[in-house]
């Protein structure tokens, strides 16, 4: 028996609810900041010894305007680019605590990779050396292997200084950066576009936080 | 000539700060009625609009799809229901549809997105109706794709903007793997479109292996039709089952309806608490100046003079926060707008709360009304004081 619809208006209700769900779902989606997905599970897995952390929310242009902007894009050898790396792009900063010593942070960028946006996130200690490696998200046949371990731990160690001399655009180096080695050489793209994120991040933080006065904070979640 | 509102205005100065808790218990209470009656309007504005830029009034679907369309954002395009496209031509039959589009929807799951994964959405569309059937979509970027079977995409304004997509850049479909050229961006709309992905149908059927099937056909249908009649004749076609953008539009406001309700009782609450502490202040005001309006009326004050007196003083403070209140109600719009989202079980784009001046009107003299009536008793016993009793100070208070 074909039965219409119309006749389980019950079911009907459901169906139209859930129907909306797929088809308003426009809300997911939100400002273009670089935020850890699930911040009490990632810091926890990131950072084992934390038991808390505070969350930083600022700007280029909060910090310091086009002057700070110019000072990136100069440190980054490379102007910013696309509405992702704009003066008001917000940035989130994760202090982390063990109980109430400050024990490093956590700072997350995005970076346009070969196939679509990647977020870099890199946990450093106070004075700024990495400590753990993290790409969030990325779109690549090969996301797989820059998102591994292995290739996350060559990070571990290096500071601004050893990037300093890291070219952006020609994607080359000398010293502990020229010894990274991209474990996909047919995703050389989003290989420069990590490592482009990951100086990119080490200025902001040194530009933020490392080199300059303490920035307001709001407590976030504890462990 | 000093004036009664001079009186009034002066009297409510000699209790400052009880004058101003009041003042405050009405601006609260005044807030939350404008806001709600503004969330009415808005929320209901947001809806249609939203719904208006669906571009269709009708979709017919795969019996179950429904469902399927809700998980599929959640864990991938798994589980579908599909029509034959020849359904087309028996709907393109009936009389009160203009035009009509199929589109077949899809996901992938990305493991990539987040530490546990995501999924990717696509729809599969036909540019020509499609747009035919949305002319309000507009270009930031490039345009449709120039081949039904080509490998190109056009992304929502938002999903461009978390992908970091440009024109002439190239998107990747997990798992199957499958590049497109991304050929043009769509401005921002407030609805789904903005973060959908958009590729030629015959690509998507492709890819998925669905040669001649589709998920959705959207039904715009001709001005002024019968909707429901059409919806009659098409639930005959077999294994379908119609959507209206009404019933949606429906199930929404009766999904949302407990929590105004709710919204309402309190906005009642907050009133009813504000008269009593209006009718409180005034009140114990009388009490405080007896003597003094027992010699108002001993030099020739008339019981109706004093009335008027006390009622313009109930009157005033009601005024000023009865404003105050419309002035929070219009500067906190915006967070009350966020805690209705977070409320809500669905919230259109756009904002929710929409306050105008008709509304700012219509609530100024509602509360003003409010005010008079908590006036009305203070201000009576204020009239009916005895000169002689209360300058004795001997009245049964």
């Amino acid at each position: 028996m074909n039965r219409k619809i119309k006749d389980f208006p019950m079911i009907k209700h459901i169906v139209l609810a859930l129907f909306l769900v797929f088809a308003f779902y426009t809300a997911v989606f939100g400002a273009v900041g670089c935020d850890l997905n699930d911040p009490d599970r990632d810091v926890a897995r990131l950072f084992p010894e934390s038991t808390g952390y505070k969350t930083i929310y600022t700007s280029i242009l909060k910090k310091g305007g086009e002057t700070l902007l110019t000072t990136v894009e100069t440190r980054l050898g490379v102007k910013f680019q696309g509405i992702y790396e704009t003066i008001d792009v917000p940035y989130t900063i994760y202090e982390i605590f063990t109980n109430k010593k400050k024990i490093g942070y956590i700072h997350g960028v995005n970076q346009k990779g070969q196939f679509g946006g990647i977020q870099v996130f890199l946990v450093l200690n106070l004075e700024g050396t990495i400590r753990g490696f993290y790409i969030q998200k990325m779109t690549s046949q090969y996301a797989g292997k820059l998102r591994d371990q292995k290739f996350g731990k060559q990070f571990i160690g290096l500071t601004i200084k050893d990037f300093a001399n890291y070219d952006a655009v020609l994607g080359k180096s000398s010293g502990k950066v020229d010894a990274i080695k991209n474990p996909a050489p047919e995703a050389e793209a989003d290989f420069r576009a990590a490592l482009r994120a990951t100086k990119k991040n080490l200025i902001l933080m040194d530009e933020f936080v490392l080199s300059a006065q303490p920035v307001q904070s709001s407590e976030g979640g504890t462990k | 000539m000093i004036t009664i509102f001079q009186v009034a205005y002066k009297n409510l100065f000699r209790k400052k700060v009880r004058s101003l808790l009041t003042m405050v218990g009405i601006a609260l209470s005044a807030w939350v009625l404008v806001s709600l009656l503004g969330f009415n309007r808005g929320y209901e504005t947001s809806l249609n609009r939203d719904i208006d830029n669906m571009g269709f009034q009708l979709m017919i679907m795969a019996k179950g799809c429904p469902y399927e369309a809700a998980t599929l954002m959640l864990k991938g395009g798994t589980g579908l229901r599909y029509m034959d496209e020849s359904i087309m031509k028996d709907i393109m039959k009936e009389s009160e549809v203009e035009k009509i589009t199929p589109i077949l929807m899809s996901a992938v799951f990305d493991p990539n997105k987040g530490a546990n994964g995501g999924i990717a959405g696509y729809f599969g569309v036909e540019p020509k109706s499609f747009a035919e059937m949305k002319p309000f979509l507009k270009f930031r970027q490039g345009k449709w794709f120039t081949d039904t079977n080509s490998h190109e995409a056009v992304m929502g304004f938002e999903a461009a903007e978390l992908e970091q997509r440009e024109v002439g850049d190239m998107i990747l479909m997990p798992e199957k793997n499958v590049q497109f050229k991304v050929v043009g961006i769509l401005d921002r709309t407030g609805t789904q479109d903005d973060g959908t992905v958009f590729v030629p149908l015959n690509t998507l059927q492709k890819i998925f292996n669905r040669p001649n099937e589709i998920t959705t056909i959207g039904i715009k249908l001709k001005k002024g039709v019968d909707s429901g009649h059409l919806e009659e004749k098409l639930y005959k076609l077999p294994d379908v089952q119609i959507v209206s953008l009404a019933q949606v539009k429906d199930t929404i406001m009766k999904l949302i309806s407990t929590a105004k309700v709710m919204v309402l009782s309190i906005a009642i609450i907050a009133i009813m608490i504000a008269m009593v502490g209006v009718v409180n202040t005034i009140l114990t005001s009388v009490w405080e100046r007896f003597q003094e309006i027992g010699i108002l009326k001993t030099i020739g004050a008339m019981p109706w003079d004093v009335f008027k007196l006390i009622w313009m003083e109930t009157l005033m403070l009601c005024a000023i926060g009865g404003v105050l209140g419309i002035i929070f109600a219009l500067t906190l719009s915006r967070i009350t707008d966020i805690v209705m989202r977070r409320i809500l079980p669905y919230a259109p784009g756009g904002g929710l709360v929409l306050i105008d001046l008709k509304l700012i009107v219509i609530t100024l003299i509602g509360i003003l009304c409010i005010g008079l009536l908590s006036g009305i008793y203070p201000a009576w016993r204020a009239g009916r004081i005895r000169p002689l009793e209360a300058i004795r100070g001997e009245a049964g208070r």
